[in-house]
């Protein structure tokens, strides 16, 4: 039937529904193309043989396949645009660097607008608040302290703060330290926020 | 050194520094912990929070810390050792000590510049003066220059010099030996016994009284921490009495505001309130049933171990109206007309059966609807946390386990350790009621000794110090009820339990003989120090209290080597 693999394509994101990006699925957009290329040539000769020969009995599966190019179309598209979307939330989620892992679903081209999205929110952030700028992908929950109390998960070897001083972090101690230095950690899944 | 102003003197030092909370794993120590934690979250305080279950740790702990922090507070550890001998600090480290075991080192004491002890000068202490223990050298370089000189004068005279040179050198030497010979009795007078002092929770809730940034989380925890020492026998009675006016005062004073109907506060507010509650362990949470049969008070003095007992407890019940089929049901669901007069009604019972302490003073908590809790519950919830023994986690993880529950978002660790609880107190009851029964107390001559074998139920559990300390108390009450020898009822009670089968270590306890007017002081530290030098059994004196020790299995054949100290006081 047409059109399976285009819809193949949208199962596979929408399975993942939580934001993480799968891997890109060249070989299914291939097919699809490929798909969409055969109906178009089908087309492109059914409609010369109804112009020259008048046979208007395949004008019907003209536009069937119209329909399903127009369908395939409509579906790779979102493929793609859905994707972007999942990568921008990577970057106010993970910060400028990708884990590899996650670099490594991404296609060449994917990969290049993600850094000039990149590129495009830093120079916007540099433009705020006077000369230093502002990092606007901290703090997205407003803060209710500057400081908070973080327990720690697993053993982490030193972690240096703003002013020089190391902590070490050992599995099973707690340590009340600027909310800022904490959240990347926390992120990784090495320090826990511990609410009281 | 004792901290006069502990505001000026400790808070305000540490005001704007990083310090390395070093805290022991006791209730005590938990809720100073938690309340010295709420007072650095209200100043943006930072610090390091490190758990350490012994000596060993203390020490790991400190070389990982001492390099990046200046200021250590050490919680119900380190008071009575020589802290700077054993950890052979930099110069600029300083040490507040809030440590609740007694007697406190005399080097702590005298030492100015880097220890400081946040304990009260006047708090039980009795520690010697300086002059007794401590002896300027100088003293001595002066006999030795003395005697240079004298013995440079011309040789007629010399000798006339000298004999008097002799003498008073003979004098000045006699006089040392005196001296030296008086110090040693004085300190071992003051070292031999251990115990406890004022809780350190209520320690810290001073200092938060006195910054007025109390509030009644922490006047809650200073309660558990009070509570938690008279529920381990660390205090008198009359000690604990006292404490309890002090929480009293703060109580009326953090519920002070008037309730009417217009201005009644909300359900889920906190209330703390004064109880004079029954002795009955975990009995709203629990049946009222099985919570007589597992409290230590109501089950020796009705000896539930016997069939006398039993029958005796079926009396008691029937004598108090009391249905067994509601008695056995949970509390929650037992007839409101039933639990409105219980204390009462259990009170004028139990005169008659013989317990004339069934009732206590002691605090409970109330917030939300189904929320109320009585700091013994707490207690014993906490306390069987922190020592689950459960295979996966290490001593920290339950540390930390523990210290979550006494938040109180944290209500369903809460109930968890309730559970556990229950489970602990039955497998004490079932343990001394086996050992009671099976005769498994032997009288060694100057004190009684058990042990726990390996196949023993439950005998995981004992295998932590506050479990097995409890377990101990427990049986020497049961057993001095019912042994008909009347030497016995007065020897103190050494007990052992397996350790950790692989390595082949027990674990041992001593606690000191039973009676009515005990002052809790335990002299077990001392001589099981001796008895792990005349048997070269290697023992590991790790934990925080002398009492309890690590030792390998050959350490109980020595146990004939267990003497006591000539002066030994059994009041």
């Amino acid at each position: 039937m047409f059109c399976e693999k285009a819809i193949e394509l949208i199962r596979e994101l929408h399975r993942m529904s939580d934001g993480q990006l799968p891997a890109f699925n060249e070989d299914g957009l291939r097919q699809v193309l490929q798909e969409m290329e055969a109906l178009y040539e089908q087309n492109q000769s059914d409609v010369n043989e109804a112009k020259s020969e008048g046979r208007a009995e395949l004008i019907p599966s003209i536009k069937l396949r119209h329909c399903c190019l127009l369908r395939n179309q409509r579906c790779v598209t979102a493929y793609l645009y859905d994707r972007l979307l999942r990568i921008r939330a990577l970057r106010w989620e993970y910060g400028s660097v990708l884990p590899a892992n996650v670099r490594f679903h991404m296609c060449a081209e994917e990969l290049q607008w993600f850094s000039q999205y990149k590129k495009s929110l830093a120079s916007f952030m540099r433009s705020l608040g006077g000369d230093e700028g502002l990092d606007i992908t901290q703090d997205m929950k407003p803060p209710k302290s500057l400081y908070i109390e973080v327990r720690c998960l697993k053993d982490h070897g030193e972690f240096e703060i703003d002013d020089g001083t190391v902590i070490l972090l050992k599995k099973n101690s707690q340590h009340f330290l600027p909310r800022w230095k904490c959240e990347l950690l926390i992120r990784q899944g090495v320090l826990e926020h511990v609410v009281s | 050194m004792f901290i006069a102003d502990i505001r000026k003197d400790f808070y305000e030092v540490v005001a704007n520094q990083r310090v390395v909370l070093l805290v022991a794993p006791d209730i005590d120590a938990l809720c100073a912990c938690k309340i010295l934690q709420a007072l650095f979250h209200c100043d943006q305080i930072q610090y390091t929070l490190v758990p350490v279950t012994g000596w060993q740790d203390l020490g790991t702990a400190f070389l990982e810390h001492k390099e990046q922090f200046r200021y250590f507070v050490l919680i119900n550890c380190g008071a009575n050792v020589d802290l700077l001998e054993m950890l052979q600090p930099d110069d600029d480290s300083i040490f507040f000590i809030c440590d609740t075991h007694r007697p406190v080192d005399v080097v702590n004491v005298y030492n100015d510049t880097q220890i400081k002890l946040l304990i009260k000068q006047d708090d039980d202490l009795g520690v010697p003066s300086y002059d007794d223990i401590f002896r300027d050298e100088d003293e001595e370089g002066e006999d030795s220059g003395n005697e240079s000189d004298e013995g440079s004068e011309p040789s007629g005279k010399r000798r006339r010099f000298d004999e008097g040179a002799v003498e008073r050198r003979i004098e000045r030497q006699r006089a040392k030996r005196e001296w030296e010979a008086r110090r040693r009795e004085i300190l071992f007078d003051y070292e031999q016994y251990e115990y406890h002092g004022t809780s350190a929770a209520m320690m810290f809730f001073e200092l938060a009284w006195v910054l007025t940034k109390d509030t009644k989380d922490m006047l809650w925890w200073a309660i558990i921490g009070l509570t938690d020492q008279w529920v381990h026998d660390k205090i008198t009675n009359m000690k604990y009495v006292t404490d309890i006016a002090t929480m009293q005062r703060h109580v009326s004073r953090h519920s002070h505001r008037n309730e009417d109907e217009e201005n009644s506060l909300s359900i889920d507010c906190m209330r703390i309130s004064f109880e004079y509650d029954l002795r009955l362990t975990l009995y709203q949470h629990w049946s009222l049933y099985e919570s007589i049969c597992n409290s230590c008070y109501t089950s020796c003095s009705f000896k539930l171990w016997t069939l006398n007992g039993q029958k005796k407890l079926q009396e008691f019940l029937a004598d108090m109206g009391l249905p067994l089929k509601q008695v056995r049901q949970k509390f929650n669901s037992m007839d409101m007309s039933i639990k409105e007069n219980l204390r009462d009604v259990i009170e004028e019972s139990s005169n008659k059966y013989g317990m004339k302490d069934i009732r206590i003073q002691t605090f409970g908590v109330h917030f939300g609807f189904k929320n109320r809790f009585l700091a013994s519950d707490m207690v014993h919830a906490t306390a069987a946390l922190l020592e689950s023994a459960e295979k996966d986690d290490s001593e920290t993880d339950t540390f930390i386990k523990a210290l979550d529950a006494l938040s109180r978002s944290n209500i369903d660790r809460l109930h968890s350790g309730i559970e556990l609880a229950k489970k602990k107190l039955i497998a004490i009851q079932q343990t001394v009621a086996s050992c009671i029964c099976t005769n498994l107390i032997l009288s060694q001559g100057p004190f009684l000794y058990c042990y726990l074998m390996e196949g023993t139920p439950d005998v995981k559990l004992f295998s932590k110090p506050m479990a097995l300390t409890l377990l101990c108390k427990y049986l020497l009450k049961a057993f001095v009820l019912s042994t008909r020898n009347k030497r016995c009822k007065l020897l103190p009670l050494v007990m052992a339990a397996p350790k950790d089968v692989e390595k082949g270590t027990v674990i041992v306890v001593g606690i000191p003989p039973e009676s009515e007017t005990s002052d809790k002081k335990n002299f077990f530290g001392r001589a099981f120090e001796k008895a792990a030098e005349s048997t070269s059994s290697r023992t590991l004196h790790d934990h925080f209290d002398t009492s309890t020790n690590n030792a390998e299995n050959r350490f109980l054949d020595g146990k004939l080597f267990l003497k006591f100290p000539e002066r030994e006081r059994c009041e």
